[in-house]
């Protein structure tokens, strides 16, 4: 819209620039053919000061070169707009086409620079090339002055050409001369202040815009606040919720179980002087549900990464396992490891530190030993982890001595385990790792 | 988009080629075909009749196209002196000015101060086979305004004094030297005014036509300064004059001399141009005036503060400020004015006098002036009328320059007739003639 309404002032422009440089170059040429058909051409020749090259060349030249300089227009504004070299280029040949016109009409019309200051104000927009060409520009206006340069120099003046006509028809010709500069002067100052408000508008609205930015800022800030409340309020949420897990894990389990052990253990109390052969058979009960509970616990608890792994990379966490059992027990636990850091995928971690404990709890618990070896070692690919104990050991392997969980790990990291019971008991498992990127 | 770009570029590329290509085949058919254009108008400059007047021009251009290929050299036949004017103001006002031109003197100063007239200092300057020594100074200065060289000189016209010798022959009177003095005109005049049929009026007189004018250039008056504006009537050499001449006026008692008188014989003297004297001194013209008496032409008389010359008109060519073939033009203005083939045909063909020293006072000059002559007739001396050129007055070239010394005459003859103080009156002439200036 708006640029529609520069490109129409603009137009209106270059339009009434022909039309003076047409009424100033056709006058002259009409009534020199006026004055030669009269014979008066002697006559006049001693009331003027100067006379055009030629009256019929002045007309075509000026229109040829504001032909040129529509064409400049054109260029600048529909083929390569907001091209700077090709503009300045133009502007640059705007101004020598105005000065060669101004030459040729003899300094009697310089509206013509309206028209280049007008465009050197829309397209150099704060560039240090818009103040040396409107200075250039303005200069040549206060020089471009007819009164003032034929002073100095002989030049011909439309004043000797009007005042060849009677009164009357000089009136209506000065009238026309003196409307078409106005207008064309009119036509300046309306785009100039066009160019301001434009300008003024564009403030405006980057104002606006600004505001608007401010405001999204300070609101993405306060979602960014809430958002951090809500995720701290989900932590405790979740802290909760494994609360309460936990307490109905118990529940369910121990509490069931222990419930169960004392209602047993109750009955026992009331028949044990009577019938000592029926609660030997309930203790046995007792004693079955009992270790059902524990195994119960076992796998709630089991279902909890533990702490220390959780905490700890995987060479403390065993170490410091090691330590708890040392402190337990009379056990002596050496660990050696010949991987230079031990660091895997969560999931084999995690088997790895398993398989530990499973075997250090059996070796205790089942095969009584006083002394324990853990060793670690790569092995084409492979984690080869050992355990090997001086304990009772055991002849006939019987799966669910904490052995089958060994094997269920293991298996799912697609590994092998073997178990020997000959010599102490010793588990070797074969761990296929990922080595990812990590691992030096 | 950028295919439009392209387009666009393409067509713009297409124009300008177009463009450069008219213009080249506008430079080639240049080369090929140069014409120059040459403002000339038919007849005499000095208004005596002329039946040759385009034989040298012709000579000129023929000589020019022989020497230059691909130029021709075109005129306009048949306009008339007094159009001729009119015609070149025409022909500036619609741009179409000749590459050349003759100017006659009343325009002289108008085209120089309006531009039109090339400045010929720079291209003498350039030009070193260009002497303007070669020049008679007077003439050469006819071509000046503000001081600087805007024409040459063509032709020249010195005035003369046409001596009746049947007259002073039957009155016993010698036919005074050149370096005759007003007191010797004043003398013969008186002698020679007188009535010869006894009928109680004069019919027989000293002198036709001789003006204060006359009087004031022979008496070292300046009328007109340099580039002013001005007429300068009050000091002694033109008292002088305008005295003088009233003495001479007082002869005649009041009697008017006429043409009529002077061609019937009965007038001593009267100053006429060179070119009077070479036109009816000559065959055919010869016969159609003063039949009946044998006449010469000798210098003007000299006043007491002056000397034995008079006014040089002398006719002008010029170049186009704006022409295209500035060293074409200058070379044909040179052919014209400056070689000494083309002047001596100025005797040849026309009535006046060359520009050049050498040529008029050349042997071959005076043979040519007594060719057309009878042997008994005296031919003026080459010496005489070189020296009558080269010290002569020029009249300012400007319009109003005639009107306004046309205005001082009819005034002062009105001051001789009514007898009025002749000091007082010019005072106030001048003032009347310098107010009429100044509009």
């Amino acid at each position: 819209m708006q640029n529609k309404k520069f490109s129409y002032l603009k137009i209106s422009m270059i339009s009434i620039n022909f039309l003076a440089v047409s009424f100033i170059t056709l006058l002259i040429y009409i009534t020199t053919k006026n004055i030669c058909d009269q014979f008066i051409a002697r006559e006049y020749l001693n009331s003027v000061s100067a006379i055009p090259w030629s009256p019929l060349r002045n007309i075509i030249v000026t229109l040829l070169l504001l032909c040129v300089m529509t064409l400049s227009y054109i260029v600048r504004e529909f083929i390569y707009p907001n091209n700077n070299k090709v503009m300045y280029i133009t502007l640059f040949i705007d101004l020598l086409i105005s000065f060669v016109i101004i030459y040729f009409l003899n300094f009697n019309y310089n509206g013509i620079l309206f028209l280049v200051i007008a465009n050197v104000i829309t397209y150099t927009k704060g560039t240090r090339g818009r103040y040396f060409l409107m200075l250039l520009s303005v200069a040549a206006i206060l020089i471009a002055d007819y009164e003032l340069i034929s002073i100095n120099f002989n030049m011909y003046s439309i004043n000797d050409y009007i005042s060849f006509y009677d009164s009357a028809t000089q009136q209506s010709l000065m009238a026309g001369y003196n409307t078409i500069i106005s207008v064309n002067m009119i036509l300046f100052i309306i785009y100039c202040i066009s160019v301001i408000q434009n300008q003024r508008g564009t403030i405006d609205e980057v104002n606006t815009l600004y505001e608007k930015l401010s405001k999204a800022n300070e609101d993405l800030q306060a979602a960014n606040e809430q958002l951090k409340e809500y995720s701290k309020i989900t932590e405790k949420m979740g802290e909760t919720r494994e609360r309460n897990r936990l307490a109905r894990e118990i529940h369910d389990t121990l509490g069931h179980t222990l419930t169960g052990i004392l209602a047993g253990l109750d009955a026992c109390l009331t028949t044990i002087d009577i019938a000592p052969q029926e609660t030997k058979k309930q203790l046995e009960m007792i004693a079955e549900v009992t270790r059902q509970g524990i195994k119960d616990v076992r796998r709630s608890v089991n279902k909890l990464r533990p702490d220390a792994l959780e905490r700890l990379n995987l060479e403390s966490a065993i170490r410091k396992m090691i330590l708890d059992i040392e402190s337990m027990s009379n056990t002596h636990v050496t660990f050696e490891s010949k991987v230079a850091n031990l660091k895997f995928d969560a999931d084999e971690e995690d088997t790895i530190y398993r398989v530990i404990q499973e075997s250090l709890t059996n070796a205790i618990r089942h095969g009584k030993a006083t002394r324990i070896w853990v060793y670690i070692e790569s092995d084409n690919g492979e984690i080869v982890l050992t355990i090997k104990d001086n304990g009772v050991g055991c002849k006939d392997m019987k799966k669910g001595f904490g052995t089958r969980h060994i094997v269920e790990r293991i298996q799912m990291l697609k590994g092998s385990v073997e178990f020997d019971g000959s010599d102490g008991f010793t588990v070797i498992a074969r761990i296929p790792i990922r080595w990812g990127e990590e691992y030096d | 988009m950028k295919m439009s770009k392209k387009k666009y570029g393409i067509i713009l590329g297409c124009a300008v080629f177009i463009m450069s290509l008219f213009t080249a085949l506008h430079f080639i058919r240049k080369e090929r075909q140069i014409t120059i254009e040459l403002g000339i108008f038919a007849g005499s400059n000095w208004d005596v009749a002329n039946a040759n007047s385009y034989v040298i021009i012709d000579k000129a251009i023929e000589r020019f196209e022989r020497e230059h290929k691909n130029v021709k050299i075109h005129y306009s036949s048949g306009i008339l002196k007094r159009d001729y004017s009119e015609w070149l103001s025409q022909k500036l006002l619609l741009g179409k000015m000749p590459d050349v031109f003759m100017i006659l003197s009343d325009d002289f100063n108008r085209f120089a101060s309006l531009g039109v007239l090339k400045d010929l200092d720079k291209l003498i300057e350039k030009d070193p086979s260009f002497d303007r020594e070669k020049f008679f100074t007077t003439t050469l200065l006819t071509g000046q305004y503000n001081g600087t060289q805007f024409a040459l000189p063509y032709e020249t016209v010195p005035t003369l004094m046409f001596v009746n010798k049947t007259l002073l022959q039957k009155e016993g009177i010698e036919v005074p030297d050149s370096d005759w003095t007003w007191d010797d005109f004043l003398d013969i005049s008186q002698k020679v005014t007188k009535d010869t049929d006894g009928d109680g009026h004069l019919d027989q007189f000293g002198m036709y036509n001789y003006d204060w004018l006359d009087a004031a250039y022979t008496n070292g008056a300046v009328l007109f300064e340099n580039g002013d504006n001005k007429i300068s009537l009050v000091n002694e050499k033109v008292t002088q004059a305008v005295k003088f001449v009233k003495q001479l006026y007082d002869l005649n008692q009041g009697r008017k001399v006429t043409q009529e008188d002077f061609d019937s014989g009965k007038v001593a003297f009267m100053p006429l141009t060179f070119a009077d004297y070479r036109t009816y001194k000559t065959y055919p013209y010869k016969i159609k005036k003063y039949l009946n008496f044998q006449w010469d032409c000798i210098t003007l008389p000299a006043g007491p503060n002056g000397e034995n010359i008079s006014e040089v008109n002398t006719l002008l060519m010029g170049i186009n400020s704006k022409t295209k073939h500035e060293k074409l033009a200058w070379e044909f203005l040179k052919l014209l004015t400056y070689d000494e083939e083309i002047q001596m045909d100025i005797f040849r063909y026309s009535q006046g006098a060359s520009v050049l020293k050498n040529v008029t006072g050349s042997k071959e000059a005076e043979v040519i002036l007594q060719e057309y002559m009878e042997e008994s007739e005296r031919v003026i001396d080459n010496e005489l009328l070189s020296r009558v050129i080269e010290q002569g007055m020029v009249a300012p070239q400007f319009l109003r320059y005639r009107e306004a010394v046309s205005l001082a005459t009819s005034e002062i003859q009105v001051i001789i007739e009514n007898d009025k103080n002749i000091d007082s009156s010019l005072k106030i002439l001048q003032n009347k003639i310098n107010e009429y200036l100044k509009q």
